[in-house]
């Protein structure tokens, strides 16, 4: 396990890096870079997974098509890194009651790790909550905050 | 010893009171507050006397004020004012044959009611509540409180107007009830109970995360709510003997809307691997078995005083609807016809009446349908939004949540509507507002 969290910080790191320089630079440039505390290289890898949120329609908890890239590429990252554990997050806007908003943020934080375990991701790396209503990325209450609050959003267990 | 033996003593001694002194308080109910035009009462409180025309000034003058606090929380209730009174309402008795009922006839009181304190009212003292038809002068009512102390007037003041509701209308529950709910914003919400008059506020569960959903067991020693962290969720048990929070996982996470059952066990929606549905969880708090399972959510069960009918939400239909289910028969039945988004119910402890909460273009609304014709009827106006609601032990009133105010606070109405009341809660956001003792 140790050896796996290692390999994964390395290569989180690599991709941080390769981030944060552009593309111009190769894989001999990055070389002699030091080895990486693992703070540094579980905050570069945490960046690049929960950036993405899926965004749903009211009252909805099937994925768009839109998302499907942005999913395999997850799925992919979580595979050859198998010590990563991805919490998901359902979410819901203001409307709607509280105790349904759970159920379907449920639903929501469920819809997409049934299509990350579809793509190969093992379960053990993925965990489901719903916040129901509770956590809001946006305030406000019109059409484009409820937009925005309705949506799984990704956060890093472990690694 | 000595301490418990008083107790003892001045309970059995206010038991024999009331069986001495209360008469016809199950007489033919003076007002008809479940049928469907809602009467109007005007009652009357007399000054406190400790003799004739001696008002009492102590605990007698206390008791007065709780009292009257009390009976402004009943709709059906209008109090006369003692200034309307002509001769004023300290009286030279307080039995009918020392009453002056005209003055009470004049003003236009249906009933006066008379308080009298044999021993003086200070404390440990004896009063006396009677209750007379000012038009009559019949005697409706009455009952003795012994051992009247200045930390037990609050409840002395309780019984009595839960005994007078009792004797004018058949229902009972809305004073003796304490209501548990949820305090607090976003992250961090804790379970409270507070008396229905705002009395007794206190916190019961302080844990980091959110508390939702609070169910108190039928016979008062359990609440059981939904607590959520940053990643976990757990059923809530709070146990009221020793004041202590136990935290139940299951499997799949998920854990919405606990409800007890009448017979003291509980109800939950449990996550399943695809959609929450509703489990029946035997006493220890285990999963049992499956109450409703569908390829949809079913969420918020609630049941009737016979634990046979279960009201609950489901998306069968695609969005939220309220359906009921004979949980003898299996059969399902759908109640909420209109709109796309209806949920929260309630189910009467009598099982006439589903309170629910329905999406209108105005915001959510509470609306009541009546099982034995099958008619909806609107019972809160907003404006804002109006959730949660809650029928009191008596079917008579709800309790619900609403923003109309600008932040989450509880409201009461009853069963026919009409202007709602505030709850007094204390500083800070209210919801999920539950019945229990």
């Amino acid at each position: 396990m140790k050896s796996l969290k290692t390999l994964a910080m390395v290569a989180v790191l690599g991709l941080g890096l390769a981030m944060g320089a552009g593309c111009a630079k190769n894989a001999d440039e990055l070389a002699p870079a030091p080895v990486a505390a693992p703070a540094v290289s579980t905050k570069a890898i945490s960046k690049a997974l929960t950036k993405n949120v899926v965004y749903f329609d009211f009252n909805k908890y099937d994925i768009k098509a839109e998302y499907r890239d942005m999913l395999q590429g997850m799925a992919d990252t979580l595979k050859q890194y198998p010590s990563i554990v991805v919490l998901i997050a359902g979410n819901c806007d203001e409307r709607g009651t509280e105790e349904y908003n759970q159920a379907l943020g449920e639903r929501r934080a469920r819809a997409v790790y049934d299509y990350l375990v579809r793509l190969g991701v093992p379960a053990e790396q993925l965990d489901v909550i719903s916040f129901g209503e509770d956590r809001p990325a946006v305030k406000g209450s019109n059409e484009e905050a409820w937009a925005k609050n309705r949506r799984d959003n990704f956060t890093i267990m472990a690694y | 010893m000595r301490i418990r033996f008083f107790h003892g003593l001045r309970a059995m001694l206010s038991f024999v009171f009331a069986l001495v002194f209360a008469v016809q308080v199950q007489a033919a109910t003076l007002i008809d507050i479940y049928g469907p035009g809602q009467n109007q009462i005007k009652l009357s409180l007399a000054s406190p006397l400790t003799g004739p025309e001696q008002e009492a000034k102590g605990l007698g003058a206390e008791l007065h004020q709780e009292i009257d606090k009390n009976l402004k929380f009943l709709p059906f209730m209008n109090l006369v004012p003692p200034a309307a009174i002509l001769g004023g309402t300290v009286l030279s008795g307080w039995q009918s044959e020392g009453i002056d009922f005209r003055r009470f006839q004049i003003a236009g009181a249906d009933l006066v009611v008379t308080a009298y304190w044999p021993a003086g009212d200070s404390e440990n003292s004896t009063v006396e509540l009677r209750v007379f038809e000012t038009f009559s002068g019949k005697f409706v009512f009455g009952n003795a409180y012994a051992g009247v102390t200045k930390q037990e007037v609050a409840n002395v003041a309780d019984r009595f107007c839960d005994d007078l509701m009792y004797a004018l209308t058949g229902g009972r529950g809305f004073f003796s009830s304490t209501v548990a709910f949820v305090k607090g914003d976003g992250q961090k919400r804790d379970v409270w109970l507070v008396r229905p008059t705002g009395r007794d506020l206190r916190q019961v569960t302080d844990l980091p995360g959110t508390a939702l959903s609070p169910s108190w067991s039928p016979d008062g020693r359990y609440i059981v709510f939904s607590h959520r962290d940053d990643r976990t969720y757990a059923l809530g048990v709070w146990n009221r003997l020793d004041n202590k929070v136990t935290r139940i996982r299951f499997p799949g996470n998920t854990v919405i809307g606990p409800c007890f059952l009448p017979d003291n066990r509980v109800a939950v929606s449990l996550s399943t691997g695809r959609y929450p549905d509703i489990f029946l969880l035997d006493r220890q708090f285990k999963r049992e078995r499956a109450l409703e399972q569908s390829s949809a959510i079913n969420v918020s069960p609630s049941f009737d005083a016979t634990g046979t009918k279960m009201a609950f939400t489901s998306s069968r239909l695609g969005g939220p609807q309220v359906f009921l289910k004979d949980l003898n028969t299996g059969v399902v039945t759908r109640v909420s016809k209109e709109g796309p988004y209806n949920s929260e119910p309630c189910i009467s402890p009598d099982g006439t009446l589903i309170a629910y909460t329905k999406g209108t273009p105005q915001g959510f609304r509470i609306f009541v349908y009546d099982m034995v014709t099958g008619f909806d009827q609107q019972v809160s106006y907003g404006p804002g939004n109006d959730e949660q609601p809650a029928f009191a032990p008596d079917s008579y009133f709800v309790a619900f949540t609403s923003t109309r105010s600008g932040k989450q606070q509880i409201y009461l109405t009853t069963r026919h509507g009409g202007p709602a009341r505030h709850m007094p809660t204390g500083p800070g956001v209210a919801s999920f507002p539950r019945w229990g003792k």
